[in-house]
Order: structure tokens, then sequence, then C-alpha cells
């Protein structure tokens, strides 16, 4: 089993060269591995007050999800990192200005700094060696390496072994110094790990089954919080963690609070019965009316997802370009902006965060250009048969759109589409699922015609989109990655090989500021715009600060405190 | 009656069985699986998607999975759930109090406005008071509960701001006044059918026993009329909604899983829904079994109960 | 199971003129409205200047009676009156079709249950047991979320929950009949099994089964909107008045009249189906016992 894992970075590994010192410090440590919010959306600027000497108050921290999974090496999502934020830390982070903050380590590895070879094989990270588990014990090099050896053991149900399984040789050299070295250079690895958040091993290794034990609902960590009690389906509550070893906590207690409806969830803010509204945050219908409540705070900030409708290129008509050109030319985005997302995203040309540094300016701009539309498939020899809907060869210019059922704003835009698409001779048909379904086999073996998603396609911060849009990416056959799309192309495969082989940044930005251009010239996706979260804070409570470079802006709660 | 009451027990564990395999069969082959939620967020990949589905176990043959299932079923081993790692028991009961909780309240009130309403038409039939009931119950029974519960919502807590939009306490306080301030409208979303159909029949109960020769044998006793109605009439009238509570079991339930749903309960009906939305198979499962027996249980109780108190009836 | 008499209706003799008017006034009224909801959905688009799925994007969230638009628009610019006859089309026929499904499956079951008694019976009933085992709203949402949300699939499932009433009333019926004199002289005459129980037996159920049909109409109404509500149900652009109601939740503050509206008429029509359901009841069979 362990061979199998961690392929979907291969495509890429083939071809790294070896890169020079300068390079992969570059790669390594520089702004390279993450990128930065717009000024606007960081920390709050009113009143500046200073965080309290000890931990005060409690926040309650709604969640329209219910984090349930809290070993944080174990298949969990946005909500259940959230969770792993509080209790546990990372070796080093991504701050919200795409800067590597040690956590753990002493000191973020870079070649300057001896941590990593100039090859980038060898790792040597220093420990901090004032840091203590929940329960007392000692926080060691240990640990680093148990929470590793967990990773790659093939009985434990990790989340995912990309990066790791290439970690060879792992050395204690001291109790605060752990080497490793790296059968192949993989320079993601960096990020990779700034989300891999490490376990006690003085508990963990005393368990028969690694994948169920008292650990897994009552977790011990080296976080500013500690575990305080679970009530399932309705909160768990985190207590300050005295000994913390970094900024804070300034709070005494934390509690997240389940509410599995939006709407009843904006209305506890609202009401003040709720600090803060997590994951998923106030539907854009509410922003307006939020922005001008009394004592709240609303931030609006970008995600790093693209929403934007795939298109299954193998399926009959999309497998023309003329037909994707003319789709989307006949997309009245800026009222999907507009009307249906109230103005909050931002359009967008890119499958790269605008924030990202190897985000290429100046794509082709979309424009909403129904007769244009219209005289490409005139053209293109679609045409207008019975009913008003083109054909070409007899192959119909007729589709099924499909996204989570129960998605409201997803829902109104396919129902915008139809009519849309119906005024230049295209039928669409909606075709709507449950979470559990639509995602399963038929997003990932291609089965669907077109589907509307929200898709992060970063490697960690990385720009390699190999996994995406690389020809041997494909599951439906038989690829490694999740090129859904089925999207082949020898030039997008040649800049991709390029791009993992390039070390040094402008080159890099180079390379992937073609290969944006190529993806836009080809349509392999019809990108709406940037997703964005819009988050509610209640007025007083300082320091919280959005943070594109993680899944959860609970990512600092340890600074957060009641002016 | 020992012959009767397992004879009854042996149906059930037969029907137990039955659902079980429906309920399994129907579970599994439907589309989609519990790792969907993660190929979405796209951290795993298929050959990750793959290796965990194996460690699950979910890649062997159905027959198997349901007979290892079922063996463990036997052995009190309800499975663990996908999502926490929790024990399937120990998931449902940290569910169960709050449904209890929404569940004993409806009735209680639903018990007893119902039969105030249904003894009260049933002595003044025809009155306006009867007719209104009438009316008012059969909208009750008809009016969507889901659709009642944001009307509710919206005008008690949205325009009004007295009642809580939802939820069973609020975080830190849990006092029980606060736990009544939030008890409050998901309660009455609830009652509201119970109510209803708790009045239609002690109403038809009621009528029933009035006009039975002891009753009117009585009167012509010159018994006082109150002596009669509580002595003769509403003893007897009260037998039958023994079994009207064990029948009721299913619905209640029913009407318990959409109020939670309105108000973000945190009972079983929330469980379940999350448990299906994620695939959360044994979980699923578990519900459906604990549900189905109690259903059984109830109306094994109503029919023993109602064989001990009216030896006439006796089922076989 | 012991079903113990619980009929609603009473038929003694000294029932007064006024109480049976009022009784069948009650059923009278549901019938009319019925008729006009029928009507409405059937013709009302037609007489509509507006398509119940043209958008219009700029006129979102106009209130009711405020312009062309008698009640108000939706979150896309839709008339809302439109969509509502559009709507009833949908769940209208939803009910009545699921009706028909669960009541053909029922006698069907029932039949050869009640008939056959021994083996064949007691497999059946048990399987009808099994199926009354999990509250139907716990059957539906597995069976919704599990399958493709559409017109079909919904029609089907709700028909998959309701079957089993009319089983159990239809087998007994045909049960106590079997042995009488009818079947058995039919019997000698050598008519074909199918033939004595549905020409024969099944007939003199058709009381109950007529009761039970129209309930069931009023019961496939109410769990259409309850799909809907949870997004299982009818699929955009095609308007439901459960999916219709789906919708209006998140803009419940905000445009509380498109919440309102399909609320409204889900209730009526449930409310006239079952006081039609009632009123049958008396009319058919004053002792019957449905639970």
């Amino acid at each position: 089993m362990t061979d199998s894992t961690g392929k979907f970075g291969v495509g890429g590994l083939h071809h790294l060269g070896i890169p020079n010192r300068r390079q992969f410090f570059q790669l390594g440590a520089g702004a390279a591995a993450g990128w930065t919010l717009s000024g606007s959306a960081l920390a709050q600027t009113e009143r500046p007050s200073n965080p309290p000497n000890k931990p005060r108050g409690q926040v309650i921290a709604a969640l329209s999800q219910e984090p349930t999974v809290f070993h944080p090496l174990m298949p969990g999502i946005e909500v259940d990192q959230g969770v792993w934020w509080q209790v546990f830390s990372p070796l080093w982070f991504i701050d919200p200005e795409g800067k590597f903050v040690p956590d753990l380590a002493r000191e973020v590895p870079t070649i300057e700094n001896g941590g990593l070879s100039a090859d980038g094989l060898t790792w040597k990270i220093k420990l901090r060696s004032d840091v203590k588990w929940h329960d007392g014990t000692a926080f060691t090099a240990e640990d680093v390496k148990f929470s590793l050896d967990l990773i790659n053991n093939p009985d434990f149900r990790v989340r995912s072994r990309v990066g790791h399984s290439l970690v060879k040789d792992i050395t204690i050299v001291a109790p605060d110094e752990i080497h490793w070295r790296m059968e192949a250079p993989y320079s993601p690895y960096m990020s990779i790990l700034s989300l891999t958040f490490i376990v006690p091993k003085h508990i963990l290794e005393k368990v028969s089954d690694p994948n169920a034990s008292p650990f897994h609902n009552a977790p011990v960590g080296t976080g500013p919080f500690r575990w305080g009690e679970r009530v399932p389906g309705d909160h768990i509550q985190f207590n300050a963690y005295a000994g913390y070893h970094g900024k804070g906590p300034y709070l005494e207690r934390l509690v997240f609070k389940y509410i599995p409806d939006l709407t009843v969830l904006y209305t506890q803010f609202r009401t003040g019965q709720v600090d803060y509204t997590g994951t998923q945050g106030i539907l854009p219908n509410f922003v307006q009316e939020a922005k001008a409540l009394k004592g709240r705070k609303i931030f609006v900030s970008s995600t790093s997802s693209v929403e934007h409708i795939a298109p299954n290129l193998e399926f009959g008509p999309f497998a023309d370009r003329a037909v994707r050109e003319a789709l989307y030319l006949a997309i009245n985005k800026q009222a999907i902006i507009d009307a249906l997302n109230y103005g909050l995203p931002l359009q967008t040309e890119s499958f790269v965060p605008q924030q990202a540094w190897s985000f290429q300016q100046g794509l082709p701009q979309h424009k909403y250009d129904p007769a244009k539309a219209n005289a490409l498939l005139d053209a293109a020899g679609w045409v207008r048969g019975s009913g008003g809907v083109r054909e070409k060869g007899g192959v119909k210019l007729e589709f099924t759109n499909s996204t989570t059922s129960g998605n409201a704003v997803r829902e109104q835009t396919q129902q915008l589409l139809i009519q849309d698409w119906r005024a230049i001779g295209a039928a669409m048909r909606v075709n709507n699922m449950p979470a559990a379904v639509i995602w399963g086999d038929y997003w990932q073996q291609s089965k669907f015609n077109s589907v509307i998603v929200g898709v992060n396609f970063m490697l960690g911060s990385d720009p390699d989109v190999t996994p995406r849009f690389g020809s041997g990416a494909i599951p439906a056959k038989g690829g490694r990655g999740y090129n859904t799309y089925q999207y082949q192309s020898a030039e997008a495969d040649r800049l991709l090989a390029e791009g993992a082989k390039q070390f040094d940044l402008a080159q890099r930005r180079t390379t992937y500021g073609d290969l944006q251009k190529l993806i836009r010239n080809d349509l392999a996706i019809l990108p709406l715009f940037q997703a964005f979260i819009a988050e509610g804070v209640k007025e007083g409570l300082q320091g919280f600060s959005p943070n594109i470079n993680t899944s959860s802006n609970c990512w600092n709660v340890r600074e957060w405190y009641w002016a | 009656m020992a012959r009767y009451v397992l004879n009854r027990l042996a149906q059930a564990v037969m029907l137990l069985v039955i659902v079980s395999a429906i309920g399994f069969a129907i579970l599994h082959l439907a589309p989609g699986g519990p790792l969907s939620q993660f190929a979405a967020s796209a951290q795993m990949t298929q050959e990750d998607l793959d290796r965990v589905t194996k460690q699950l176990g979910l890649d062997r043959p159905l027959p198997i999975q349901y007979l290892d299932w079922f063996g463990r079923m036997l052995k009190g081993d309800w499975g663990r759930s996908y999502r926490d790692g929790e024990a399937v028991l120990s998931v449902i009961s940290s569910h169960l109090g709050a449904t209890l909780e929404l569940m004993t309240t409806a009735t209680i009130v639903a018990v007893l406005l119902g039969c105030w309403i249904g003894i009260l038409g049933a002595l003044r039939r025809y009155s306006l008071f009867d007719s209104l009931a009438t009316v008012g119950a059969m909208i009750a029974l008809s009016i969507p509960t889901f659709w009642f519960g944001l009307i509710t919502i919206y005008v008690f807590s949205v325009t009004l701001g007295w009642l809580p939009a939802g939820n069973r306490e609020t975080v830190g306080d849990g006092s029980f006044l606060d736990l009544l301030h939030h008890l409050i409208a998901p309660a009455m979303v609830l009652a509201l059918v119970e109510t209803a159909m708790w009045g239609r029949f002690m109403r038809s109960s009621m009528l029933e026993v009035i006009n039975q020769d002891y009753i009117r044998t009585a009167r012509a006793k010159g018994l006082p009329e109150w002596r009669i109605l509580t002595v003769h009439a509403l003893r007897n009238a009260l037998l039958p909604m023994i079994t009207v509570a064990g029948l009721q079991f299913p619905t209640l339930l029913g009407g318990a899983l959409v109020a939670e749903t309105v108000f973000t309960w945190p009972g079983m009906g929330r469980l379940f829904l999350d448990s299906i939305g994620y695939r959360d198979y044994p979980v699923v499962m578990g519900i459906l079994m604990f549900s189905a027996i109690m259903v059984l249980i109830g109306s094994l109780i109503a029919d023993i109960l109602y064989a001990v108190v009216d030896p006439r009836i006796r089922v076989g | 199971m012991a079903t113990v008499a619980l009929s609603t209706a009473q038929s003694e003799p000294g029932q007064t003129a006024w109480r049976r008017f009022c009784r069948h006034r009650l059923a009278l009224a549901g019938a009319v409205i019925i008729i006009i909801l029928l009507l409405g959905s059937a013709l009302g688009p037609y007489l509509l200047p507006f398509d119940d799925t043209y958008i219009d994007i700029m006129k979102r969230f106009a209130p009711p009676l405020s312009g062309a638009h008698i009640l108000g628009t939706d979150e896309l610019g839709r008339d809302v009156l439109a969509r509502l006859m559009m709507g009833g089309r949908v769940s209208l026929s939803i009910g009545i079709v699921a009706m028909g499904i669960a009541m053909a499956v029922g006698v069907v079951v029932g039949a050869f249950a009640g008939f056959y008694g021994g083996v064949v019976g007691a497999v059946l009933m048990r399987l009808v047991d099994a199926v009354l085992c999990f509250p139907s709203i716990f059957l539906l949402l597995a069976l919704a979320a599990l399958t493709e949300p559409g017109l079909v699939t919904t029609t089907v499932l709700i028909a998959a929950t309701a079957w089993m009433g009319v089983a159990r009333v239809v087998e007994a019926q045909v049960r106590s009949l079997r042995e009488r004199e009818f079947a058995v002289a039919a019997l000698a005459f050598g008519s074909s099994n199918l033939r004595i129980m549905f020409r024969e037996l099944v007939p003199n159920a058709i009381a109950p089964i007529v009761v039970s049909a129209t309930l069931n109409v009023a019961n496939a109404i109410l769990l259409e909107s309850y799909i809907s509500y949870l997004g299982n149900g009818i699929q955009p652009p095609a308007a439901s008045w459960g999916n219709m109601l789906n919708n209006a939740q998140i803009y419940l503050t905000s445009a509380p009249w498109l919440a309102i509206v399909p609320g409204v008429a889900i209730t009526l029509a449930v409310t006239s189906f079952n006081f039609l359901g009632d009123g049958l009841r008396d009319a058919l069979d004053p002792r019957m016992n449905i639970s």
C-alpha cells in the first residue's frame, strides 16, 4: 500500500532536476510558498488595545458543519482543521502575508540557515525545547518522528501521504533536533508540513488500534487550547492552555457551536448569541444587512477556491472548443456576481487565486456577448434544429449541469444559465445530487456532463496543477490525480513538466503564466469568480485575521481577545 | 398470556431481521459513499480514497459486509461512526436526551390538551367549541410541520424577538429557564399535530362510551352527572388511548425529526440527517434499528396492556 | 395487531341535522377547493401574462400587489403566481399519482395476502409490518437522500412509503370475505382466483379504499413538500410547492411572502383532501376504521 500513495506529485517529481542553492531557498522560504490577502481584509484596525495579561472571557464560534475528526492526521474537512488549530501545532505555519512562521520548530529550515541541503534532499529541523503537551509531558523530536512514522504506517487511516511518503531515514539527533532525507526533492512539502499537526508519541504509542482510541475523542496536543468537553451534535468547548509556547491564548474559553442552518446561524449572530460566524459564514443575501448591524463587524475575504463551470471535455458537444467559447460568452457573469452573489466575489479568468505570486495578470476578459456566441456557433457548423436546439453531425447541443443539491445560490446560477444558454440554442438540464453522491464516482470518474463547483487548484500554496490538468492525472483513464475535466494538452503537459523543473521564481512565474493563458484560451474550465467567505465578528473582539493559506479562519484564535 | 407475548416477541425479532436487511441493502446500494466529502475537498487522491475504502472494509462484497455487521450486532457491537469514531450506541445515546426532552414535553402537552379538547367536544357535541375544535384539528393535521416551524421562527424570533430561533440552550448558560425558553417553540410545533390527533381520538372514544348502555343505565339511576363522567365514562374512554399512545410513536418520532431540522435541535433527527448526508453507514443503520426496536416495543406494550386491561380483546 | 375501533364519525340516529350539514358542508367545501385548485393549476398559467420560468434578474423580490405581479416575484424575478400554479400542477399530480401507485400496490398485496393466507399471507404481511417499522419520514428521507432527485423518483418514493395502510385494510377485508357464501359460490362455479379476488372480494372493500385514497393524496402532498424542503425533490427550474418553500427559506426575513404563499397553498390543499376523506368516510361507512 505504501508505494501507491503520494503519487499525485509524482508527475512533477520525475522531472525535478536538482535545484541550485539560491533557487531552492527562494522556493522554500520566501513569499514563494504562500500568498497574501489584500490589505483591507487584514487585522482589525479599530481602537488598538493590548491583549490581557491573563486569559479572559469566552468566544462562541458558530459553524454550520459539525467538526467530528479530532485526530489531525486522519481524513477531515475544513471545520475539523478549525479544531486542530486550537489543540495542536504544526512545525510552522503560513501567515496571512504568505510568510512561513516557525511554531514547534525553532526556525523555518532554509538553505541559508542550513536546515535544507542545497539539493533539497536533506532536512534538518531544530525544534523548540520549551514546549509541553497539555498533560505536562515535554515535546521532543521523538514526537515529530512518531507523527511522520504514523502517517506512513500502513494500518493507519491517514488522510494523505502526499510528500510524506518521500521521507526516509528519520534520525533524532537531539531531543530538539531531527533530520531526514527525501527520496526526491519536493518543494511543496514545505507547505504540506505547514498543515501537518504533530501528535503525542507518549499517548499514541500505547494504543492498540491507531484508528480508534480514547485520544480520538479527547485529543491532547501542544496547541493554545486544551480539549474541554464535547456534546455531540451541539458544541465543543476548549479551555485556555496556560503553558502554551507561543503568543496567547488570551481567551479563557472557546466554544465551537454547531448550527446546521445558515439562516439560523446568522439570526443567532444578529441577536448576539454567537460571537463569530465561522465556516461557512454569512449567506451573501444577509451581508448587506449584516454590515449595518450595530456592534458587529463583517469581513468579506477571498478564499483560494475558484468557482467555475466544469465541462467534461470528453462529453459530446464540449469537445468542441467553439461550443465552450460560445457558452462562456453567453454567460451573464455580471448578473451572477452582482445579483445572485450581491457583488461580493471577484470576477476571475484564472484558476490561480489573485493574491498568489503566480497569478497571471491581463488574461483575456470575459464579455457577455450572446450575438457573438451565436455567430461563433453558426460558423462552427452548429445548426438550430427542432425546438431551437443546435446540432452538428448528429450531436445535439444538449447537456446536464449538476451541483450539490440544496446550494441555493448555485441552483439560482443554474437557472440563469438555462435562460442565457437557451438564447444561443443550447439546452441545459439541471441534475443535482446530494454531496455524498455527486462528489463520489460521478465527479471522480468523470461521469458528469458539466458541474458547478468551487475548487482550490493549488497544491498547498504551490501552483503546480499537474494533478488537475496533466494528461496523466485523469482518474477515469486510470490516471493519478483529479483531472476530472479530462483535459489533455501536449502543451500544458510540457509547461507543467517545465515548471516543476524550474526553481527560479521569475522563470516559474512565466511558465505558470503561460499555462494560465493556455487554460484560459482552451477554456478547460469556464471560470465564474474567485470564491469568498463573509464572516461576522462581534465588535470588541480583536485579533481576527483571515488567512487564505489555511482552510479555516479560526487558525489564530489564540491571538483573539476582547478589548 | 405468556405464550401470546412470546409469540409477539418472536415476530418482532423476525421483523428486525427483515428491517435490517432492507435498510442495509438500500443504504449500500445507493450511489455515493462516506468518502465523497473528502474527494470534494481534494486533499485526498484516488489512491488515498481507495486505501481508506479498503481499510474500512467497504470494498468487500455486500452480503459479506452485511453478515459481518449482523454478526457483530448480535454480539452487541453496533459498530463505530465513520465520522468521529465513537461507538454507535454512545453516539445515539448522546443525542437521545435532546430528542426525548422534546418528545416528552410535546406528548405531555398534547395528551393533556388533546384529551381536554376531545372530552369537552364529545360532551358538548355540535357546540361551537366542538365545531371549531374539529376544523382546527383538521387544519393542524394538514399544516406542513416544517412550514409551521418556519412561520413560528419568523413571528416569534425574527419579528417579535421573544423566542430563540433554534438550539437547545444558550452556550454557557443551560439553566432550567434557559432550556425552557429554547424548548417552547419546537415543543409547540411538535405538539400541534399530536394535540390534534389526541383530540380526535379522545372525542370519538368518549362518544362511543357515553352512548353505551351502562352509561344510560347510570343516568337512569339518577347518579350525578360528574360521577358518571369521571368514574364510568372517562375510565372506559381512556382505555383505547393506551393503544393510541403505543401506535403513535412512529408519528411522534417522525415529527420530532422535522422539528429538530427546523429548530436545529441537537437530537436524533439531526443526527440521522447528518449521518445520511455523510453516508455514515454504521450510525444510519444504528438509528434505523433503534427506531424500529422502539416502534416494536411501543406497539407490543400497547397490545399487552390493552389485553391486560380489557380481557374482551385477545388477539393471537 | 390489535386495532381498536376509533372512528371519528358517529352514526347513531340522534344526530342533529345541523351537525350533519356541518360535516358535509366541510367535505363539500373541501371538494370545491380541490376543484378550484385543480382548475387553477391546469388553466391558470394560460391566463397569466408571465412564464413561470422566465427570469428577470432586475425585478427580484417585488412584494405582492406591487405592480403587475399579483403575488410578487421570487429570488430570480419570476412571477410567484405563475410558479404557484405550475407548482400546483406538479404537487397535485405527485399527490394523485403517488396515491394511485400506493393504492394499486396496497390493494394487490392486501388481496393476495388475504386471499391466500398461510405462508404467502404471512410473508407479505410481515413485509408490511417491517416497512411500517420505519417512521415514514425516516424511510422517505433515507430513500430521498440516496436517490437522484426528480419528479419520477419523488412520486415513487412517496408511494413506497404509503401503500402499507391500504394493504392492511384490504387484507383484513378480503380475509373475512373469502369465507362468505359468494366467494365460495364463485369458487364452485370455477372462477379463477384472480377473478374472485379482484371482481368479487376487492370491490367489497371499495369504501375504505376510496377514503384511504383521499387521505393518501393529502399525505403525499405533505411529503412532497417535505422532501423538496430538504432539497431532494423536484429539480429547478420546475416549480413545486415544496421547492418554492425550500427556496424561500433563506429569504424568510426579507421576503416572507415567498414562504407564506406556497405554505398556504399546501395547507389549503391538504386540509381540503382531509375534509373530503372525512366526509367520504362518514358517507360511505361510518363504522369504518383506518388508522
